[in-house]
C-alpha cells in the first residue's frame, strides 16, 4: 500500500516535471552486460574521480581567494583550519594524480584491444582530447595556492610555452596578462581552472558518452557480437558506478587523513635561487627540454611533444585494419611499445636527475 | 566471478596509485632548506639525556656571525620531538666560557661596581600569521632593519604589517633559565614610535636588584633559600639588604633577577646544563596554548623557523641561522 502511494507521488513529480519520456527512455535503455567486467573498470573509475574533482573543487572554491597577497592563506587556512578540510583538499589532490594515472591505463587497454577502431574513432579521438586536458588542468591548479612550487613551475611552463614557434610568446602573455605573474595572471588561471576548462571538458565528455552511445562499447575479443547479453543501464551500471564512487571516495579520504597534500612555502618572486623538481608525470617533457638544448631547443619542447599527441590523435585513421587481436597487430603494439619505453626512459632520466643525484 | 575480477581490478588500481603515492605527496622543494623533523614519542622527555631524544634525527644547523660576530661561524645541534599535546627542542652547541654575568654586582673597596660580561642565550622565532617571505628569507625580514631606516626609531625587530604576526622563544643563560623558562614573546608591525617586540601576556622577565639612587644592589639572598645552580640569585629568593657592611671585596650579587615566569609568559619551559665547554638546553611548551601570541602547532602542516645565538652579547652580536623547516613525524 505504502509502495503504491510512493509510486503515485514520485509519478506525479515525473510528470510535474515532464520528465516521464526520459524515464521512460533511462530504464529502457540497455548496455552490454560485460560493461560489469573488471577490464571496462577504468572508465567507470574516471568518470568517479572526475565527479570527486568537481566536488572537492567546489568545496575548496568557497574558501579560495585569488590574489596574490591573500592566496595562500586561504588555501593554509581551508587546508588547516577548516574541520576535514586536508580531506577535501587531499581528495582534489590524490585524484588528479589517480586520474592521469588511470586514464594512461584506459589509454593502454583501448591501444591493447584495438578499441579505437572502426566504427568507434571518434569515442578514442575524444577520450584522447580529455586526456590532454588533464595537463591543463594540473597546470593551471599548481598556481593557484601562489605558493612556491606553482609559482615556480610555473615560471618553468611559461618559459616552455614561449619557446614555442610564431605563439610561443603571446600565448604565455595571454596567460599572464602582463610580462609578470602577479594578479592579473592569477585571476586568469583561476579562471580557466574553474570555469573555461571543466565546460570544454564537459563538452567533450559529452561528445565522448554521445559516441560511446551511438557506436557502442568495444565487444570483448573472441566474442560473438550478435549474442553479446545485455543489461539495464539503470540500475545495474548506476548502481556500479554509485557504489564505485563510495568505495574512491573513502579510500582517498583515508589517504588524505594520513598523507595531507602537500602545500609549500609561500611564493617568493624574488628568491630566485628555488628550483622546483618536476612531478611525476611530466618528467619525461622535462627532460625533452633538458636534452634538446640551443638551437634544438624547439624539438624538445614543441615538435617531439605535439608529434606524439598528433600520433596518439590519429591513430584510428592510421591503422584501417578491421582486426582487433593483438596478435595480428603487432607492428602498431611494438611501435607503442617502443614510444612508452622511450618516455618512461625519458621519466626515469628525469627522476634521477632531479630526486637522486640532486646536488645541494 | 565478475564480483571477484571487479575487486581484483579494483585492487590493481589502488596498488598502483599507492606505490606512486609517494611522488605525488612529496613536495617539490627545490632549495636546500633544512628540515628539522620532530619525532612522535609516547611520553614527553624527563630531562636532558632521555632515551626520547634518540626518537629524533636531530640537524647540525649552521650559524653565520652578525655585527660583532661578523665572518665567524658556528653552529647548534638541534633535536625535536612532540607528544600528543607537547613539543620538546634539544639545542647542544659549544660554547667555551658559560656567560651568565649579565652585569651582575661585585664589591670592590667599598664600592658596588657591574661585572663586564653579558650572558649566552638562543632564540627562535616561527610564525604566528605568516610574515611575508619569513619562509625563504627568514630573520632577515624581521631583524636587522637597517640604520636610518624610518621604521627603526625604537628596536629593529618588527614586521611589516599587522597581520604578520611571530612568535619568539628567548632562552636566557641569566635572566630566564634560572627560573626554569624561556621567555615567550611575540612579534608584531614595527612602527615609527614603536618597537614590534613584545612579550605575551603574563609575568615573567627579570627585576633589576638596584637602590634608587643606582648606587648599589638592593636585594640578596633571603635566609633559607639558596642560589640557582649558576649562582642566580631569583627574585622570588631575594630579601631587601638591610646592612651592606656584611659584604667584603669580591662579593657578588646578581643584578637581573629572574621572576616568576605566569600566563601566557611563561609557556616555555626551559631545562639546562653547561659542561665540557658545551651548552645544553631543552625547551618545551604545549603544542597548542590557545593563547593568541603563541603558534598553535598543527602537526599536519610544517613550519617555519630561524634562530639566533648569543654568545656572551648584546641584542645586535649574534650568530644567525638559515630559515629552517620543522615537519612532524
Amino acid at each position: 500500500m505504502n509502495d503504491m502511494r510512493v509510486e503515485t507521488r514520485s509519478q506525479k513529480i515525473i510528470e510535474l516535471l515532464s520528465l516521464g519520456e526520459s524515464r521512460d527512455r533511462l530504464l529502457a535503455f540497455e548496455v552490454p552486460k560485460d560493461a560489469l567486467t573488471w577490464t571496462r573498470f577504468c572508465g567507470s573509475l574516471l568518470l568517479v574521480l572526475l565527479i570527486l574533482l568537481f566536488f572537492s573543487g567546489i568545496f575548496m572554491a568557497f574558501y579560495y581567494s585569488p590574489v596574490p597577497g591573500t592566496a595562500y592563506d586561504s588555501v593554509d587556512f581551508a587546508l588547516f583550519k577548516i574541520p576535514f578540510g586536508s580531506v577535501v583538499k587531499g581528495i582534489h589532490h590524490y585524484s588528479w594524480n589517480l586520474l592521469l594515472m588511470v586514464m594512461g591505463i584506459h589509454l593502454g587497454r583501448s591501444l591493447i584491444l584495438g578499441s579505437y577502431k572502426a566504427p568507434r574513432q571518434m569515442v578514442w579521438v575524444t577520450g584522447v582530447i580529455i586526456l590532454f586536458f588533464v595537463p591543463l588542468f594540473i597546470i593551471t591548479g599548481d598556481l593557484l595556492p601562489w605558493d612556491q612550487t606553482g609559482y615556480w613551475s610555473t615560471q618553468v611552463r611559461l618559459s616552455i610555452i614561449s619557446s614555442v614557434p610564431f605563439i610561443g610568446k603571446s600565448a604565455a602573455r595571454f596567460l599572464l596578462g602582463g610580462s609578470l605573474t602577479g594578479v592579473v595572471a592569477l585571476t586568469r588561471f583561476y579562471i580557466f581552472h574553474i570555469l573555461l576548462l571543466p565546460g570544454f571538458l564537459v563538452l567533450f565528455l559529452a561528445m565522448h558518452f554521445h559516441f560511446i552511445r551511438h557506436r557502442g562499447l568495444s565487444e570483448p575479443l573472441g566474442t560473438d557480437p550478435v549474442f553479446r547479453p545485455r543489461i539495464p543501464f539503470y540500475p545495474n551500471l548506476v548502481n556500479r558506478w554509485l557504489f564505485l564512487f563510495i568505495i574512491v571516495s573513502v579510500v582517498l579520504a583515508i589517504i588524505s587523513r594520513h598523507w595531507t597534500p602537500p602545500l609549500g612555502d609561500p611564493a617568493d618572486p624574488t628568491d630566485s635561487s628555488y628550483i622546483p623538481k618536476p612531478e611525476w608525470w611530466v618528467l619525461f617533457l622535462n627532460q625533452l627540454v633538458s636534452v634538446f638544448k640551443g638551437g634544438l631547443a624547439v624539438l624538445g619542447s614543441t615538435l617531439i611533444p605535439a608529434g606524439l599527441a598528433g600520433l596518439l590523435i590519429g591513430l584510428p585513421f592510421m591503422d584501417r585494419s578491421p582486426y582487433r587481436h593483438p596478435a595480428g597487430r603487432w607492428k602498431i603494439l611494438l611501435s607503442a611499445a617502443i614510444l612508452s619505453g622511450f618516455i618512461i626512459g625519458l621519466s626515469i632520466m628525469g627522476y634521477l636527475e632531479h630526486f637522486v643525484l640532486v646536488k645541494h | 566471478m565478475m564480483h571477484v575480477k571487479f575487486t581484483i581490478g579494483l585492487s590493481l588500481c589502488l596498488a598502483l596509485f599507492i606505490g606512486a603515492l609517494h611522488f605525488s605527496a612529496s613536495e617539490a622543494m627545490g632549495a636546500s632548506k633544512q628540515e628539522l623533523i620532530a619525532a612522535k614519542v609516547k611520553s614527553e622527555p624527563a630531562g636532558l639525556d632521555d632515551a626520547a631524544w634518540e626518537t629524533s634525527k636531530g640537524i647540525v644547523v649552521p650559524f653565520e656571525g652578525k655585527e660583532a660576530f661578523a665572518g665567524k661561524h658556528t653552529s647548534v645541534t638541534v633535536k625535536t620531538v612532540y607528544t600528543d599535546d607537547g613539543i620538546f627542542f634539544l639545542y647542544q652547541w659549544k660554547d667555551a666560557n658559560q656567560s651568565v654575568t649579565k652585569e651582575a654586582w661585585q664589591y670592590e673597596k667599598g664600592n658596588w661596581i657591574h661585572q663586564k660580561g653579558n650572558e649566552d642565550r638562543i632564540s627562535m622565532l616561527f610564525e604566528i600569521d605568516r610574515i611575508n617571505n619569513f619562509a625563504t628569507k627568514g630573520c632577515a625580514v624581521v631583524c636587522h632593519v637597517p640604520d636610518g631606516a624610518t621604521n627603526a626609531r625604537e628596536g629593529k625587530f618588527g614586521t611589516s604589517t599587522d597581520a604578520e604576526k611571530g612568535d619568539l622563544w628567548h632562552w636566557k643563560a641569566a635572566r630566564s633559565d634560572p627560573a626554569g623558562f624561556a621567555d615567550d614573546g611575540w612579534l608584531t608591525i614595527i612602527s615609527e614610535k614603536k618597537g614590534g617586540r613584545k612579550s605575551d601576556k603574563g609575568e615573567g622577565g627579570d627585576k633589576k636588584n638596584i637602590t634608587d639612587d643606582k648606587s648599589k644592589p638592593k636585594y640578596m639572598i633571603a635566609q633559607g633559600k639558596s642560589l640557582d645552580k649558576n649562582g642566580i640569585l631569583l627574585a622570588s629568593h631575594a630579601v631587601e639588604i638591610t646592612d651592606y657592611s656584611v659584604f667584603k671585596d669580591g662579593d657578588t650579587i646578581t643584578y637581573c633577577m629572574p621572576k616568576n615566569f605566569t600566563d601566557s609568559f611563561g609557556d616555555i619551559k626551559a631545562k639546562s646544563r653547561y659542561a665540557n665547554g658545551e651548552w645544553t638546553v631543552m625547551l618545551s611548551r604545549k603544542l597548542d596554548t590557545a593563547n593568541p601570541d603563541d603558534t598553535a602547532f598543527n602537526i599536519k602542516r610544517k613550519y617555519n623557523f630561524a634562530m639566533a645565538l648569543f654568545d656572551n652579547s648584546g641584542d645586535e652580536d649574534s650568530y644567525d641561522s638559515e630559515v629552517i623547516t620543522l615537519k612532524f613525524k
